[in-house]
């Protein structure tokens, strides 16, 4: 609405014979809109646009470096390939079970951890640090170092199991065991910052509504249910938007602990886009696992958005 | 002084200065070595040449510690069409990849008009990994290939002699287990980690049973073959010849397992021996090494190594860099680094040089070994190729499936990249 009104605008200036770089000097509030919003947008273009234009073209292309050929016109090749590929397939369920596993879990820790560090402690910055380490320690650093917690002889996970009496598995020798190490090791290092936002959601809630609820009567988990929950809601689905997409963009913790084995049997799709473009150099498909990924993140974007606006 | 004197002076001192820096111009050559394969002693042979090159100055650059990590790096430098590497070391795997992606230079000029007969010297096994339609795309740095390692003192003790089949050892391994009773000694260490290493576990059976992975560019897989080598190994693993978790296990873990007294028998690269015979080994003077054993009616194989040299596509001084690898990739450098980093001779005659014998006496055994080794397939999509193996090799080991289902999905896999 605001374009079309400037242009009339500027229209009937350039109709009344004044200099079009007046405008600058004394610009409507139309195009002072446009000039200030101009720079942010050329950014977001050069770094968003424009990559994501490219990246859908390159998918429609045989683009594979290794090769030595110039990029070729594919058209929808790339992708019935895709459809056919198991590993494909493989990942891509990996992926999905990794976040549906990973974000409820890393909720309902995140959610017990915040609720603790909320408890009124004499010295409150033990608490806040030891809820910050697990977020500050990169990916990559936490998966080789439960890489290691869960290896089958010198780790510390079989040994303590060993002097329990248990006998320990081989985690990375098994599908099922090995996805269990890494959903562990992602719920430990995201429940933290499920945590701190859901810290600061809690707050904002205001003491006189429990005392309120105290004179009432309601005990501590009626008060949870009735007032805290419903409150936390903007700050549990702002936190739940985050780690979805990152859940579904999962690598470097599989990469570093177990590289996607045994066998592609925790492979994720961010790993397998890796494996094509870096290692494979093949840019066509990787491009094409991409948009595959990137439609996925955006369509869970778009439920969570819907989901607020639906809740108001 | 009037102007014209100035403007002579002037001249005449440019052209002083334009000369001089003519008679002196220095071509730097930049050099990527594996850091595994000893750029320290490298250093060496390139000191030797810029003493007898003033003009040439050589810069050595590193990263990556295993093959894997080295190509990445070197994709990325390549694919941005990067001119700061001159002259790089790459796995036997890789020359014919790098020459139909254009990234390498042919040395077919250089050497003359016949090339290929200039690369009869070589053995023979690196004159065809580095010739890609009649062209010649890299020059052999050094030779490699996997051995069985085995405990000279625990065979002698039992009475046994180095198995010559794959169920020979396993006997032996049984044997010397019921004997020694020690829960911490492995039969035999292999990789089964998916790494590169991986594919050579694989393929070390199936080419012992006479079968090719690839011939003339096409897939030649044969099923029943393949089924065969992957029961191989998982059989050690049921029958505890070898350890449960030799899924985990990499190229480098068999040899510190080894070091460390763990071990009766291992497959291992030649670089094994050098430790293995270091001050802080355990098994120092009690190591024996010999060809690997054959499938029971077949011939014994072994996976070759080795590295080349390669000229950069995108280099700014490639006549320099193409006679600095001729200078490499010749019998004096090949001696000075077998006797000084104990890296296996491209050529045959050197294996049996007095200064090599003395210094590395078991060169003389592997000459035959690096002789009859086979070359992984040669493929463009190389990469994509070893993806697949590797990883149905570790599935296998790991227990996730059968070898028959191993075999069905590596097929399968195989078909859509090699078709």
């Amino acid at each position: 609405m605001a374009m079309a009104s400037e242009t009339t605008l500027v229209t009937t200036r350039n109709e009344s014979g004044t200099k079009w770089w007046t405008r600058f000097l004394d610009p409507s509030e139309g195009t002072l809109a446009v000039l200030l919003l101009m720079p942010a947008a050329l950014l977001l273009t050069l770094i968003i646009v424009y990559p994501v234009c490219r990246l859908i073209w390159t998918s429609f292309q045989n683009l594979s470096l290794t090769s030595g050929v110039p990029a070729t016109f594919a058209g929808l090749e790339n992708y019935t390939l895709m459809l056919e590929d198991p590993v494909f397939w493989e990942t891509t369920w990996n992926t999905v079970l990794i976040t549906l596993i990973t974000v409820p879990g890393a909720l309902l820790i995140g959610m017990a951890l915040a609720l603790m560090a909320n408890l009124p402690f004499n010295v409150k910055w033990p608490v806040r640090l030891s809820l910050l380490i697990p977020w500050a320690l990169p990916l990559s650093f936490a998966g080789l170092i439960f890489a290691w917690f869960f290896h089958s002889e010198y780790g510390v996970v079989n040994d303590v199991l060993r002097r329990l009496g248990i006998e320990g598995v081989i985690w990375f020798n098994s599908a099922n065991w090995a996805f269990a190490a890494i959903c562990l090791t992602i719920i430990w290092k995201t429940s933290s910052f499920m945590a701190l936002i859901i810290l600061a959601g809690l707050q904002t809630i205001p003491r006189s509504l429990y005392e309120a609820a105290d004179v009432d009567g309601a005990g501590r988990l009626r008060q949870f249910f009735e007032i805290t929950l419903p409150l936390l809601k903007p700050a549990i689905v702002v936190a739940l938007i985050f780690r979805t997409i990152t859940a579904l963009q999962t690598f470097d913790i599989p990469f570093t602990m177990t590289r996607g084995g045994p066998g592609t049997s925790t492979a994720t799709l961010a790993m397998y886009i890796h494996q094509n473009t870096v290692d494979f150099l093949d840019l066509g498909y990787g491009s094409a696992l991409a948009v595959v990924m990137f439609a996925l993140s955006m369509g869970v974007t778009a439920i969570y958005l819907r989901m607020i606006r639906a809740k108001g | 002084m009037t102007l014209k004197t100035t403007m002579t002076l002037l001249l005449a001192g440019a052209a002083v200065t334009l000369s001089s820096s003519i008679a002196t111009a220095q071509t730097n050559l930049q050099v990527f070595v594996s850091s595994q394969h000893r750029p320290d002693v490298w250093r060496k042979a390139f000191d030797i040449y810029e003493a007898k090159n003033a003009n040439v100055k050589v810069t050595i650059e590193t990263g990556g510690n295993t093959s894997e990590q080295q190509a990445q790096y070197l994709n990325t430098v390549m694919t941005a069409k990067d001119s700061s590497l001159d002259v790089m070391i790459l796995d036997v795997i890789r020359p014919a990849q790098y020459a139909a992606a254009g990234w390498t230079v042919p040395f077919n000029e250089v050497l003359g008009s016949d090339a290929a007969n200039s690369m009869k010297r070589y053995l023979p096994a690196y004159a065809e990994a580095n010739t890609v339609d009649g062209k010649v795309v890299a020059l052999p740095a050094f030779a490699d290939a996997m051995f069985l390692y085995y405990r000279k003192d625990l065979l002698e003790k039992h009475g046994i002699q180095p198995p010559q089949t794959w169920d020979e050892l396993a006997a032996a391994a049984k044997k010397v287990a019921n004997a020694e009773k020690d829960p911490n000694l492995q039969g035999l260490s292999f990789q089964g980690k998916a790494i590169e290493g991986a594919v050579c576990t694989f393929l070390l059976p199936y080419w012992s049973m006479g079968k090719q992975l690839v011939s003339d560019g096409k897939l030649s897989f044969d099923k029943d073959a393949a089924v065969k080598s992957l029961k191989l190994w998982k059989d050690f693993v049921d029958q505890g010849v070898a350890k449960k978790n030799i899924a985990e296990v990499a190229t480098d873990d068999t040899r510190k397992e080894f070091q460390a007294g763990n071990v009766l028998f291992a497959v291992n690269w030649s670089y094994a021996w050098g430790q293995f015979q270091g001050a802080e080994s355990v098994v120092k003077d009690k190591v024996g090494v010999v060809k690997l054993p054959a499938v029971q009616g077949g011939q014994p194989a072994s996976c070759l190594g080795g590295w080349e040299w390669g000229v950069s596509a995108y280099s700014n001084n490639k006549t320099e860099a193409q006679k600095f690898v001729q200078y490499l990739s010749s019998p004096e450098i090949s001696e000075f680094m077998a006797v000084n980093a104990a890296l296996l001779p491209q050529f045959p005659e050197v294996y049996t040089d007095a200064d090599v014998t003395k210094a590395v006496p078991w060169f003389a055994n592997a000459r035959p070994v690096v002789e009859t080794a086979k070359a992984r397939p040669v493929t463009p999509r190389y990469n994509e190729v070893s993806e697949i193996i590797r990883t149905t090799v570790n599935a296998v080991l790991a227990g996730q499936s059968t070898p028959e289902e191993g075999a069905t999905q590596m097929e399968g896999r195989l078909r859509r990249v090699l078709r």
